[in-house]
């Protein structure tokens, strides 16, 4: 390859100003579309439109998705069990971001 | 290259029996997972995990990992013996997701293409993901980045090998922590002609001597003097985009916030700055500090515990 001087790569902000298809998705996580319906039954993601063809997921979702993913491989969780674990660390974070706002008499690590 | 007791890392027997060992995989998976730990070594110990658990639950690399007998010790050098694996058959599952085994696990395993590669096939390349550690005045400017991307690739013969990579990326104005970013066909190059896949970059902050970040809020503890708190006082004060003059109101209590509104992470709406008043007390270590404070207690009518009173004895 020559070797020239090239523009660094720019790209969207997926939480801000993308919504992907079911397809990009599990593309994006590497994961079967079973999967990821399964978490949308269970509350996990929540994507706008009706038929799975139609979903549209929020940028944030990926995030979830990946996280989703990484507790059904590595723990052996269930659906189910995805989502309670979700929403516990959704509560952490929360829990962890007062604390950051209460200041450094506060340590959070 | 070290020995690895894959055994010592659950801490069993090598009688172990195969749900035991399932047991304690799955109980300190938990433990140590790295999106759910806040233990530092979280990633290293959850690599190491999976790494033993990958051969532990599969019988035949088990019987074959046990072959090599019990008097090799953990960190010890090692090589592994000719014809070590004659017999065993490492077929079905690949490790797949490009796991970064360690030197010794692909001395004893090697690697197995996750899809083997026909010849008129065509197919997307897969998408990747990796992280990228940013400062938090790269959020209020906006940056380029040179990054080193270790990926697994298949090589001419189908097999998976790690190949370093550099690319140049442009960081935008106003990225948050926790938010990613998609670079199209940066992914693994695609089979036959289909076309590359994505790459996603998860943005996260490096650590910051003074400032802490909740979203697109920043926030920085600033300490004062009681007599600066209490009489207000002007201030130069840091923000990650240069430093700015700060009136601190007469009357500051400590921990109640002053907001710089808009001096947050740029975006629409950009984010605040939160100066945080902390109140230092001077330590009275002179005769003369001494009696500024015993003048302080006589201007004051100051109950500091006026509020536990009638509450208990």
């Amino acid at each position: 390859m020559s070797k020239k001087h090239t523009e660094p790569a720019c790209g969207p902000v997926v939480e801000e100003e993308i919504h992907l298809t079911l397809v990009e998705l599990c593309q994006a996580c590497r994961v079967s579309e079973e999967y990821v319906m399964s978490w949308v039954s269970e509350g996990v993601l929540e994507p706008i439109g009706e038929a799975p063809t139609e979903w549209r997921f929020a940028g944030q979702s990926l995030r979830r998705a990946r996280l989703a993913l990484s507790l059904t491989r590595d723990l052996e969780l269930n659906p189910p069990g995805v989502a309670l674990a979700l929403d516990l660390l959704d509560e952490i974070a929360a829990l962890q971001a007062r604390l950051q706002r209460l200041g450094s008499a506060w340590p959070t690590k | 290259m070290k020995f690895k007791d894959y055994y010592e890392t659950f801490g069993l027997p090598r009688s172990a029996t195969q749900e035991e060992i399932k047991r304690a995989y799955r109980k300190l998976a938990r433990k140590y997972h790295p999106d759910v730990s806040k233990d530092p070594d979280a990633e290293v110990r959850f690599k190491e995990l999976g790494e033993a658990y990958a051969v532990l639950k599969d019988p035949e690399k088990r019987a074959a990992y046990d072959q090599m007998g019990s008097q090799w010790q953990a960190g010890q050098d090692f090589q592994p013996p000719p014809g070590w694996d004659a017999g065993f058959e490492f077929g079905g599952s690949g490790f797949g997701d490009g796991a970064d085994h360690s030197d010794f696990f692909e001395a004893l395993f090697g690697r197995q293409a996750r899809a083997a590669q026909r010849p008129g096939r065509h197919a997307r390349g897969e998408d990747r993901h990796a992280k990228v550690l940013i400062d938090l005045e790269d959020a209020y400017r906006g940056a380029q980045r040179s990054l080193s991307l270790r990926m697994p690739e298949l090589d001419a013969l189908g097999r998976v090998v790690m190949k370093e990579r550099r690319l140049d990326v442009g960081i935008p104005k106003g990225i948050r922590a926790g938010q990613h970013l998609r670079l199209a066909g940066q992914g693994a190059p695609g089979l036959g002609e289909g076309p590359a896949g994505d790459l996603y970059l998860e943005i996260a902050f490096n650590p910051h001597p003074q400032f802490r970040v909740d979203g697109r809020d920043v926030f920085l503890d600033l300490p004062l003097a009681p007599w600066e708190a209490a009489l207000g006082c002007s201030l130069t004060v840091p923000t990650p985009e240069g430093s700015v003059q700060l009136t601190v109101p007469a009357g500051s209590a400590a921990g109640r916030q002053l907001r710089l509104k808009g001096k947050g992470i740029p975006g629409d709406p950009p984010g605040d700055l939160y100066v945080v008043p902390a109140i230092v007390l001077p330590p009275a270590a002179s005769a003369g500090e001494q009696e500024a404070y015993r003048a302080l207690a006589k201007a004051f009518e100051f109950d500091a515990r006026a509020h536990m009173k009638g509450v208990s004895p």
